[in-house]
């Protein structure tokens, strides 16, 4: 009889060192998150934003809504598409704990498919509003994918928390409602709902300032900007509340380890409180941001830097979460480096080929005629 | 083998199916669309034509809104059902094929943002930089097929991988030259059918013209699958085409599908070329919604077809459909499942409880209770016994015979069970002595599973292995101890119908 509940390591091993993979989890997971923090946070933001205009496009928050949601049509499929990369090298190092935490959660997980469908089309349903709504705004639809998002939200983090848990496997698999009971999930559900809603007022507030600055609908850009950099402060005041209150009801053992790690664990962890309220003084330092375009981005560029360093923790924490587990498996190492360089090289000619296309669409204007 | 078990009750490989079939739909139209959208662009833009810049236009709209969203959500969809369904299964993919998956990331990548880019830039930017886009979209869809194609054909004939265990052995197999033709052909007729309904909104005086171009791209994309279907077929080891050329009663099924393919293909060209050809005026939504149905019936076909000739495997010759390694045949019938799994251990000892756990890790990733491929279903019934025996009226029985028994006795003709079987006025006077006799089958059946195990073990793992020889070649061997063989059998017979239950 095997008192076991964790599966085996697979015996195909690794086609790489397992650093290797580490850091590819981590670095594409940082990815996801930027398009993610748009998507859930600009949609809940946006949301938001509509209930108070009353569904007026001339509304300065209702053209925020407009704007926050016409980015996210692109900023959904780009959420997926940098996805795919995590959830592929979180099956190479991580299969045993993933895959068993999806079963135990199987409904649910399965279930984040047709949110994330429903939610996507209700998005597009928002910004083709019309003969689906009636010309009333879309609120509905703009509610919906918001409530979508949120949900997808809770179950990720659910089932991250299940699988950095396997202690509690048993009682999980006869109700795996019980994670919601955990004393880390409300807590790490907003810390990331809460950066969502920051990274994505901040964007909506950079873009304002430039349109501002151009000369553009200053007025209207001015308020979006004022408005969105309110937000992007309380929520920034209610994440650094949130991360410490998450800090503090991390199970011992594991608050032990980031604190006795060294600096690989409170180098970034230091780093990124400390960056977490340099953005606060930052956030308080103007009212009106479009007077400071150059406070707006030293602020968008310190959000993403706290959102690179937080990537690394957060893996951290998974680590040690899991080390009582993990010290027992190790993995055979096959390395494929032959492909692996391919791989470098592909991505690199992709990232360029995708710059280049983006260059030539910017300096390629339509020209009478010529207009494609 | 050693994950928990999802209990679904419609069965994970009709849920599979749900999300699988719809996205290869998509996800080939994602692909066509990219070169027809380019190419009719392109034409648009050298012969001064509107019509067509409408159609890659609305084509262009079409193409977000299924492929970008549906496409892409269904992609990610078909990882988590695998990761629900058959856990040890997709790790075993994924960690001999991370790399592949990596690579078809970044053309994945490229053809997303190129789509989005596409579609928001109709009219804002001059007509050169939009045609780069679109062939960009192209190149970046075409080469996600190029790459995925080396996966999924791997599955099916993983040539010298076998031996060698090479990634690209297993990627360049002996079927992926043919099945990429193939598909190639599968993502031209997919775009056609679909580009078909937005043809349909050209003004009258073109619409007729705008068709029989779409008709000339169906024509082709039919031609082209039909090359790459038969030669995926002539390159298939002989093993495999057994399968569905063989005569075994039991997978007379996939003889069946082929024959479909190539008829459903046969009606996708009639079809095609009468409406959108000859008589473009007889294209109508429901003429279309036809051609569609007709091209979409062969590619399911196909994919049927190839997924039914890999049973009962993932991994041809490698790895079982249910997680199972041929390489742990025998380590596991020695040390038993329950050693190998702690969720098989988990729970409680009685043997019928024991059995429904064994059943759930060895069985479930195909067989339901009472749905898809339900198992009650092929239980031996009273009523069944009874139906062979009396075979009242004559030729009752043989039809009873062939539907429910023959896939297992495929070595017993109906007059040879007729002879082993008691009269009716016994069987209908002991209807105890029924029901052990189909206990008794059961076990037989499970003991013949287990047995199965020692030929796939001492089979030549260096090469494919001829599952056509095997009793039950649609099925992975039972793994585990006697015992626990015999407790499967207890859990087994609670499922069977009793008299007066059936």
């Amino acid at each position: 009889m095997n008192p076991n509940l964790i599966p085996a390591v697979d015996p195909a091993g690794l086609p790489g060192p397992a650093w290797l993979f580490h850091i590819l989890l981590v670095f594409t997971f940082f990815l996801h998150m930027l398009f993610m923090n748009l998507t859930l946070g600009g949609t809940l933001l946006a949301a938001f934003a509509h209930l108070r205009s009353g569904g007026r496009r001339d509304d300065f928050r209702g053209a925020l809504a407009g704007r926050l949601m016409a980015v996210n049509n692109f900023g959904i499929s780009l959420t997926i598409t940098t996805g795919v990369a995590p959830l592929l090298f979180i099956q190479v190092i991580y299969h045993q704990y993933f895959y068993t935490a999806t079963i135990l959660l199987a409904s649910i997980w399965f279930a984040t498919l047709i949110l994330l469908t429903v939610g996507y089309y209700a998005a597009y349903l928002y910004k083709f509003r019309g003969a689906p709504t009636r010309g009333q705004g879309g609120g509905l639809w703009l509610g919906v994918s918001a409530l979508m998002f949120f949900v997808i939200a809770m179950i990720h983090v659910a089932v991250n928390l299940v699988s950095s848990q396997p202690e509690k496997w048993g009682s999980l698999a006869d109700g795996g409602w019980n994670v919601l009971g955990d004393p880390t999930f409300w807590p790490r559900l907003f810390h990331f709902v809460l950066a969502g809603i920051a990274f994505a007022a901040l964007v909506a507030v950079w873009w304002a300032v430039r349109r501002a600055g151009a000369g553009v609908d200053v007025e209207i850009n001015t308020e979006i900007a004022r408005y969105a950099w309110r937000w992007a402060l309380w929520s920034t005041v209610l994440q650094v509340a949130d991360g410490f209150l998450l800090l503090m009801v991390l199970p011992k053992p594991v608050l032990k380890g980031l604190m006795s790690g060294g600096l690989a664990t409170l180098g970034p962890l230091t780093l990124a409180i400390f960056i977490g309220i340099g953005l606060l003084m930052m956030l308080a330092r103007a009212s009106n941001p479009v007077e400071n375009p150059g406070l707006v981005t030293g602020t968008l560029g310190a959000m993403t830097l706290t959102i690179a360093i937080m990537s690394i923790t957060r893996h951290q924490v998974r680590a040690l979460y899991l080390e009582p587990a993990t010290s027992q498996h190790h993995f055979q190492v096959v390395s494929q480096w032959g492909n692996f360089l391919l791989f470098v090289v592909l991505l690199v000619a992709g990232l360029a080929t995708v710059a280049y296309m983006v260059r030539r669409v910017l300096t390629s204007p339509a020209t009478g005629e010529d207009a494609a | 083998m050693d994950y928990p078990i999802w209990d679904l009750a419609m069965g994970g490989g009709l849920l599979m199916a749900i999300v699988a079939i719809p996205h290869v739909i998509v996800a080939h139209f994602a692909v066509g669309g990219g070169l027809l959208i380019a190419v009719t662009e392109t034409l648009a833009v050298r012969r001064d034509d509107p019509a067509l810049r409408e159609l890659a236009r609305r084509s262009s709209l079409v193409l977000i809104l299924v492929s970008t969203v549906f496409g892409a959500i269904s992609g990610v969809g078909i990882w988590v059902v695998a990761g629900l369904i058959s856990p040890g299964a997709i790790s075993a993919l994924i960690h001999t094929y991370v790399w592949g998956w990596a690579l078809e990331w970044v053309f994945f990548v490229l053809e997303i943002v190129a789509a989005l880019v596409y579609y928001a830039t109709w009219d804002k930017i001059s007509k050169g930089a939009h045609l780069l886009v679109g062939w960009l979209y192209f190149v970046g869809a075409y080469m996600s097929l190029v790459v995925i194609n080396g996966i999924i054909t791997f599955m099916l004939t993983p040539g010298r991988w076998l031996e060698t265990h090479a990634f690209w052995d297993g990627f360049f197999n002996p079927t992926y030259i043919p099945s990429t033709l193939l598909r190639t052909g599968i993502a031209i007729l997919m775009a056609t059918v679909f580009m078909v309904f937005a043809a349909l909104k050209t003004p009258e005086d073109r619409r007729a013209s705008v068709l029989r171009y779409l008709g000339w791209w169906l024509a082709g994309g039919v031609i082209v699958s039909y090359a790459g279907y038969r030669w995926w077929e002539a390159v298939l080891p002989e093993t495999v085409l057994a399968l569905f050329r063989g005569a075994a009663p039991s997978l007379a099924s996939l003889a069946a599908t082929r024959h479909f393919v190539l008829w459903a293909l046969a009606v996708t060209l009639v079809v095609g070329v009468l409406i959108l050809i000859l008589m473009p005026k007889l294209t109508r939504a429901a003429t279309a919604v036809v051609l569609a149905l007709a091209a979409f019936a062969f590619f399911g076909g196909y994919e049927r077809l190839r997924e039914g000739t890999r049973k009962p495997f993932l991994i041809h010759s490698h790895l079982f459909s249910n997680g199972l390694l041929v390489s742990d045949i025998e380590t596991i019938n020695a040390e038993g499942v329950a050693s190998w799994s702690g969720w098989v251990a988990r729970g409680d000892a009685d043997p019928v409880s024991f059995g429904r756990r064994i059943f759930k890790t060895e069985c479930s990733s195909c067989h339901t209770l009472d749905g898809y491929q339900g198992i009650r279903g092929v239980m031996p019934s009273f009523a069944e016994v009874l139906a062979v025996a009396a075979d009242d009226p004559p030729g009752s029985g043989e039809r009873v015979f062939q539907a429910e028994c023959a896939a297992c006795h495929a070595d017993l003709s109906f007059a040879e069970m007729r002879e082993v079987l008691p009269s009716p006025d016994e069987i209908n006077g002991d209807p105890e002595m029924i029901y052990d006799l189909n206990v008794g089958m059961v076990s037989a059946t499970i003991a013949g599973l287990r047995a199965m195990g020692a030929d796939y073990a001492a089979a030549d793992r260096d090469r494919m292995i001829n599952t056509a020889a095997m009793d039950y070649p649609y099925m992975p061997p039972f793994v585990g101890t006697e015992k626990e063989a015999d407790m499967l059998g207890q859990y087994l017979a609670t499922l069977i119908p009793q008299k007066g239950g059936e």
